[in-house]
């Protein structure tokens, strides 16, 4: 049994990889199947993803089997999930602001929360940190070294929120011009920004090569392990 | 409606923010956010929904390429049923799993090797201006940087200019770039919580 489904496996995988990789030759129906096909099994996937492993043990099952007070608590997820299905009715799609208005609330917290506790915090404390000539001293980085790359970092970062900085003032003329200093300085930045993506590039690239040799030598193996 | 979506929304939310820095309000915040992903786990079987009725209103209409909709809803039917009987942790599930999913997935990351290639070309083709210089060579160098040699990594370029790149150069742009976002995100989402913006059609 085990050895079938790794072969149906392997003929699948196989198959796929050769319909996507068509598109190599320009854009195919073979390519456009493939797709089609993979949007079809990763929706229906995530949906029953989303039954077993969300609305099942979160939802049906407290309201079944769970205690007086869970069913009561779970009575407030049931009405949401029911006015969200309300949308599919175009007549009724309005009642489901309510429970929309729920989800965007909760989400605006979190992010709030996830963008100063994950974001902001932790990358100001990376840019104080090189300045921090004693700990620099415990990881063996010289002062000088740990000065002179924590001043670049910090003026890159600078530099580059500056470049994002759109206030204007309105010359005699009418034209909206920047202050010249900041202009400079958002010129800079865009350095700063060009060899952040370049870097970003060169990461996805290299993931990418990563990802094509792999099903390369996958479809290598597949047709070695029949000759 | 206006003010009762909007009085949910900013009540929901100060309820959760304030369950990070409120200790008596954890539990509230748990069990807010336990509703809210039961309700985002509905609105995903509500969106495939949609996919479906989409899909369905082109083959009944007999649009162009209603042949590849045909295909997308049975593929769509067949593995939902299967998931649904079996679940999506069965031994036969992986089939579905590792033998489309993922190699589709990886492929067609793999194509973005050609495609990013063609891209970079097209740049110096159409703009060949300092900037795109800068993205350019930058990118050109951690690549070759980043080779592996049969002695090991590649002198000076990988050993030096490389890692300074990347942690010094790229570092202050990436956290530049971070921070601004990070500075959008917290404007948007105090607006929400203020009410000013109310994305859930509360205008």
């Amino acid at each position: 049994m085990a050895i079938s489904l790794d072969l149906i496996t392997g003929i699948l995988s196989f198959l796929f990889t050769l319909l996507i990789f068509s598109y190599l030759i320009g854009d195919n129906p073979l390519f456009r199947i493939a797709v089609y096909i993979f949007v079809g099994v990763s929706s229906g996937y995530i949906a029953a993803i989303a039954w077993w492993q969300v609305i099942y043990p979160r939802l049906i099952y407290p309201l079944v089997f769970g205690s007086m007070l869970e069913k009561s608590f779970m009575l407030v997820p049931l009405i949401g999930a029911v006015l969200i299905f309300m949308k599919i009715s175009p007549r009724l799609a309005g009642m489901a602001r309510i429970a929309m208005a729920f989800i965007v609330g909760v989400g605006a917290a979190v992010t709030i929360f996830g963008a100063v506790a994950g974001t902001l915090i932790p990358q100001v404390m990376g840019s104080i940190e090189p300045f921090d000539l004693f700990a620099a001293n415990l990881r063996n980085i010289s002062p000088v070294e740990s000065l002179f790359n924590g001043s670049i970092i910090l003026a890159g970062t600078i530099f580059t929120l500056t470049y994002f900085h759109f206030g204007a003032r309105p010359k005699a003329d009418g034209s909206l011009h920047r202050m010249g200093l900041i202009e400079l300085s958002a010129w800079v930045g865009r350095i700063f920004i060009g060899i952040t993506l370049g870097a970003v590039f060169a990461g996805v690239y290299a993931a990418a090569l990563t990802a094509f040799i792999e099903r390369i030598m996958s479809l290598i193996n597949f047709i070695g392990n029949f000759l | 409606m206006r003010v009762f979506t909007a009085v949910i929304a900013i009540a929901a939310g100060i309820l959760v923010l304030g369950g990070y820095f409120l200790p008596a309000l954890a539990d509230v915040q748990t069990l807010l956010l336990n509703w809210a992903v039961i309700l985002a786990g509905t609105a995903a079987l509500v969106g495939i929904f949609n996919l479906v009725s989409v899909h369905s209103d082109k083959i009944r209409r007999q649009e162009k390429g209603s042949g590849y909709s045909i295909l997308l809803l049975i593929s769509l039917v067949v593995t939902f049923l299967f998931a649904m009987i079996l679940r999506p942790d069965h031994e036969a599930m992986d089939i579905i799993l590792n033998g489309v999913i993922i190699p589709i997935e990886a492929a067609l990351m793999g194509l973005l090797t050609v495609s990013l290639l063609y891209a970079a070309i097209r740049l110096l083709r159409r703009r060949a201006d300092f900037m795109s210089l800068v993205f350019l060579v930058t990118a050109a160098l951690l690549i070759l940087g980043s080779a592996t040699l049969p002695f090991g990594n590649m002198p000076v370029l990988g050993t030096f200019i490389r890692p300074w790149i990347t942690q010094v150069l790229a570092l202050g742009g990436a956290r530049g770039i971070l921070i601004g976002v990070a500075l959008g995100t917290l404007t948007t989402g105090l607006r929400v919580l203020f009410g000013a913006d109310r994305p859930y059609g509360g205008n």
